[in-house]
């Protein structure tokens, strides 16, 4: 599904050579859900960046559901995100001045989708998330929580052969982080891969895959039992969450 | 792909940024079209045939201070000294200057009897049969006048008479002129002939083309005369006239050497006038609009760079994000020109009613509009080159 | 606080150098344009006559018969000219007419000049229109009534012909007849020069003057307009004078509404006594007297392309304003958060909205001054190309005060709602968002 080989990323400023990726190696199979954690600085926003496309890197290869994509044009890869990624971010990231529909409907447009297709897709996405009945409201009248949904929906919308989480729950409280989190894991249930970078070691034990990056490399990682991690886990994350949140 | 419809509502739900640009779209199709127009016409009229080799001829006054001068004899030793000067093509006596805007007009009669029907207003050159070849003007019917013919006063039984077309089709429309009879009172003037074109002294009058040279060299005091020469010789001409006349006959003052050309400068000044400093408004607020769509754009890219960096991360191609600055203004550009064009054609209207303009013709407020969809792509393609290079990943960057 | 606010608006300035420069750069073309055009308009507009402005009034008759002119000519015959100056109740009086000629000194080397504006008039005129003598006066009234060759000069003709010295009791020779010099002028240049506008309101100055008594005498050529409504045969003077062609300008001097009306009667009466003649055959005929500013409004002096261009200039100042307004809504709004930080630190919404203010001014009052220079520099522009007369393209005093009065009053009018939507706006918002 996703298979990157030695990848390499390096800042270059005048007085010095920043090595935010080292020989990364990495391989994500269909449907797994990994989580990627680490300390600040430690690359995760480079790996992430680079995982979705947003930036290039130094050296090595990427393949993403069997293409080499390391070397795409600024068009391809734009094309790339829009059909095979699916992003949701820590800021949620909605177009204020876009009502829900419309700001779902976002990638759908750029992938030339007819007025029926987008309709469809974006009431089945919404419906998904559990905000149907809203498609008309504008951003700023939601809870952080429900806009976290509409990004979802988002991603959602196109279909996308996997999802790149940043911080998903970042920038939300106990309850609304768990409802989030629980969407995420009905989806990659219905067969999405799903990649989330957090810096919540306790959120991170709910995935499949506990990937950890220090300093630009990966450093272990641990493969849990899936379902009874889950089951275990729901209550210690909640405590996590809220005492995070303080 | 446009997609107007959530650009339109971004646009709607943004609070008075887009309208002040809309008010300026407003304002300044409405300026720059009825300004636009007023140069067309002022150019228009600038550019009316005189039917004079004007870059040829030159006039100059001769005024004779000294009551006892025999006027006739001198004004025909004059015209023969001047006729041989070496340079010289023409030189031909007249009663009034083209484009000068001082001179002779009459109102002639097409009968005798005082309720007779007259003609327009029309220029009246006097002058004898050098006057065709001096101004370099185009017979097209009739002759020119014999030297016999030329009289030194309005004679009661009048004399010969050449016009323009543009006289002769306004008052024989569908006839020939040649024969036909003009009255002053109760002299007459009989045309003889038809020159193309032959504009009179005053530009801005309606009656500009219709003009009529009558066969009489009347003596004056003061008299003008109309010199054709080569270009290159003119200067020179200058000079050598004035020494001349004066070694022939010293009690007069000789001077006022105008050439066409200066009289045109001069007659539409202040129209060039009014065209450069309509242009100087037109060209400047085309600039100020230009810049006020590049400043909103700017700011808004400012304000947007979060969401255009998540829309590049959503599969936006670059291609797509200046498309959006360009269809937002354009549809500003829409909304501003079409109500831009309304206001410009009410402007027109009261400019029309207040002043003496003509009506404003619908085509200069719709070429404003594309010219305005011409600049904002301009003003909005470069800040929007900007905007498409924001990097995606500055959608993964926290406030 | 005002010299806080002065050196803040000085740093918001200079921290967002592009964008201030945009909007005093389109605040500066907008009152260059309009001082460009505002400037022009009031040299035209001037009244040149001052306080004297409603006691002067030009006299135009109806003369002509039925079917002629449908409007007042704005000169009268000969004729009448010679009639009206029988009334005793103006105080001052004087019909004219422009003529021309050769002008010659005793000095033989002098060669003739042509003076194309000398006027033919009484001596009223000099008291009525203000003309002050540096040297010697106005001919003698009996110069009036009994024909003498005198006559007086401007001060521009006395340089030419006496190099500026006090030329009194001199003798010229217009057009080769001897005159003596009774007077010089004082420099003199009218803008426009009122009391005779048919041959163009400006940069026509007379240079000479002589005794309107002696123009059946010289038989003085016209070299101003001669207007008929019928034909006639003229074939020398004595017919022209006597004819019904309309070349002379009539000025009366009225100091009182009473003396108007009264004078207004008088004409009346001339004119019934007139009919009985068989002249003013058509049943229109009157008079009109009009002061100076009405004259100047019946001549056109201002074209009407300049009141055109006044007012889109004035079109094209309000889409700057606009323009203003945008840019100065999107300059403060982003500036929003350090707004926040001041309203939470303690600073009430009106000292928010002063400091705003000052800085719309101080914007605006660059923008005037740029303006100005724009304008001065638009004027020697155009002088130069277009060869203008320099009375109508200098630059106004005047205009050293509008200019930024008007600069700063538009950029406050620009930027009072943009501050105002600043000032209003919850500054928790944007302390949040930090």
């Amino acid at each position: 599904m996703l298979s990157m080989k030695n990848i390499s990323k390096v800042f270059k400023t005048d007085l010095v050579e920043t090595h935010a990726l080292r020989d990364f190696n990495l391989e994500v199979n269909e449907g797994e859900f990994v989580a990627v954690t680490g300390p600040s600085g430690s690359g995760k926003t480079t790996f992430l960046n680079i995982a979705g496309l947003l930036e290039g890197f130094t050296h090595g290869d990427y393949f993403l559901d069997g293409i080499n994509v390391s070397n795409l044009s600024d068009n391809k890869s734009a094309a790339v995100r829009n059909e095979k990624i699916g992003f949701i971010f820590q800021g949620f990231n909605l177009i204020p001045d876009l009502n829900l529909a419309e700001n779902i409907e976002v990638p759908l447009r750029y992938r030339g989708f007819s007025a029926k297709e987008r309709k469809r897709r974006v009431e089945q996405a919404l419906e998904q998330v559990g905000l149907g009945a809203r498609m008309k409201h504008l951003p700023t009248q939601l809870s952080g929580g429900q806009q976290q949904r509409v990004a979802i929906a988002r991603a959602l919308a196109g279909e996308p052969r996997f999802l790149l989480a940043d911080e998903p729950t970042g920038n939300l409280d106990s309850l609304m982080a768990r409802q989030v989190m629980e969407l995420l894991e009905n989806i990659n249930q219905s067969g999405t891969t799903i990649i989330m970078v957090t810096h919540d070691p306790e959120l991170a034990r709910r995935a499949q895959r506990n990937i950890q990056i220090v300093d630009g490399q990966v450093c272990d990682f641990t493969m849990y039992q899936p379902n009874a991690a889950r089951s275990a886990s729901h209550s210690s994350v909640d405590k996590l969450v809220a005492n995070a949140q303080g | 792909m446009l997609h107007i419809k959530p650009i339109l509502s971004s646009l709607l739900r943004s609070k008075s940024g887009p309208l002040l640009l809309l008010l300026q779209m407003i304002l300044s199709v409405a300026i720059v079209a009825n300004a636009s127009f007023i140069i067309a016409e002022r150019l228009n009229l600038m550019a009316r045939e005189s039917g004079i080799v004007e870059s040829e001829v030159f006039d100059f006054s001769i005024y004779h201070f000294d009551k006892s001068t025999d006027l006739v004899a001198q004004d025909k030793r004059d015209l023969e000294l001047l006729r041989a000067i070496p340079g010289v093509i023409d030189v031909a006596p007249t009663s009034m200057a083209p484009l000068s805007g001082g001179g002779w007009s009459s109102n002639f009669t097409l009968g005798p009897e005082e309720r007779a029907k007259s003609t327009p207003n029309t220029g009246m050159y006097m002058s004898d049969e050098h006057f065709i070849n001096s101004l370099g003007l185009k017979l097209v019917e009739g002759r020119n006048f014999y030297p016999q013919e030329i009289t030194t006063e309005l004679l009661e039984d009048g004399g010969k008479m050449i016009v323009t077309k543009a006289f002769v089709d306004k008052v024989w429309p569908n006839e020939s002129a040649l024969g036909k009879s003009v009255y002053m009172g109760t002299q007459h003037y009989v045309v003889i002939g038809v020159v193309e074109r032959l504009q009179t002294a005053w530009v801005d009058n309606s009656n500009l083309e219709f003009s009529s040279v009558l066969s009489v060299n009347y003596p004056a005091d003061y008299k003008r005369y109309l010199v054709r020469a080569k270009p290159s010789d003119i200067a020179r001409l200058k000079g050598v006239i004035p020494e001349l006349l004066h070694k022939e006959y010293p009690s007069r003052v000789v001077e006022d050497f105008t050439t066409i050309a200066e009289r045109r400068i001069e007659a539409y000044r202040d129209h060039e006038l009014m065209a450069t400093v309509l242009t100087m408004m037109v060209v400047l607020l085309l600039l100020i609009t230009s810049l006020g769509v590049t400043g909103m754009v700017m700011f808004n890219i400012q304000r947007r760079t979060k969401q255009i960096g998540t829309r590049r991360a959503l599969g936006a191609k670059k291609r797509d994000i200046i498309s959006y600055f360009l269809v937002e203004n354009y549809l500003l550009c829409l909304l501003g020109g079409g109500i831009g064009v309304l206001l410009a054609i009410q402007l027109g209207q009261q400019l029309m009613s207040l002043y003496s303009l003509p009506m404003l013709e619908i085509i200069y407020p719709l070429l404003t509009v594309v010219g305005l969809f011409a600049v904002t792509t301009l003003a909005v393609y470069l800040p929007a080159r900007k905007a498409a290079k924001i990097s995606p990943a500055t959608a993964t960057r926290s406030v | 606080m005002f010299f806080y606010y002065l050196d803040l608006a000085w740093r918001s300035i200079k921290k967002t150098p592009m964008l201030s420069a945009l909007m005093i750069m389109a605040i500066s073309i907008g009152i260059g344009i309009t001082i460009t055009t505002l400037n022009i308009y009031k040299m035209m507009s001037t009244n040149p006559a001052g306080e004297k402005s409603g006691k002067l009034f030009a006299v135009q008759l109806w003369s002509q018969g039925p079917d002629a002119w449908d409007r007042f000519d704005p000169q009268i015959t000969y004729q009448d000219g010679f009639n009206l100056l029988k009334s005793d109740i103006p105080r001052l009086q004087t019909p004219m007419f422009r003529t021309g000629g050769a002008v010659q000194t005793e000095d033989p080397a002098f060669l003739p000049v042509l003076q194309s504006r000398v006027r033919v008039t009484n001596n009223d005129f000099f008291p009525m229109f203000g003309l002050e003598f540096q040297y010697g006066q106005a001919w003698d009234d009996s110069v009036d009534q009994d024909a003498r060759y005198e006559v007086v000069l401007t001060d521009e003709l006395n340089k030419t012909l006496f190099a500026g010295k006090n030329s009194v009791g001199k003798t010229i020779y217009f057009n080769a007849k001897p005159y003596q010099v009774v007077g010089v002028l004082k420099p003199w240049a009218p803008s426009p020069n009122y009391y005779d506008l048919n041959n163009g309101a400006f940069g026509n100055v007379d240079t000479l003057f002589v005794p309107y008594s002696l123009a059946p005498i010289e038989e003085y050529g016209s070299w101003g307009n001669t207007n008929g409504w019928n034909y006639e045969s003229i074939n020398n003077y004595a017919q022209r004078l006597t004819s019904e062609k309309h070349w002379t300008q009539f000025w009366v001097q009225l100091d009182t509404p009473e003396q108007v009306a009264e004078y207004r009667q008088w004409v009346g009466q001339y004119i019934e006594q007139q009919k009985k003649l068989g002249r003013f055959g058509s049943p229109k005929a009157d008079v009109q007297l009009s002061d100076v500013d009405q004259w100047l409004a019946i001549n056109k002096v201002v074209p009407e392309d300049n009141k055109v261009l006044v007012g889109l200039s004035v079109l094209f100042l309000i889409v700057c304003l606009v323009n203003m307004l945008g840019l100065l809504l999107s300059k403060f709004l982003r500036r929003a958060p350090e707004i926040g930080v001041r309203r939470a630190i303690g600073a009430s919404q009106g000292q928010i909205f002063a400091q705003h203010m000052v800085e719309v001014s101080l914007m605006g009052l660059f923008g005037g001054l740029l303006g100005l220079a724009w304008a001065w520099g638009s004027l020697m522009l155009l002088t130069k190309k277009f060869d203008l007369e320099s009375s109508l393209t200098h630059l106004d005093t005047s205009m050293w005060l509008i200019a930024p009065m008007i600069a700063i009053l538009a950029a406050v009018v620009a930027g009072i709602y943009p501050a105002w939507r600043v000032c209003t706006t919850n500054p928790s918002v944007y302390l949040k968002s930090q």
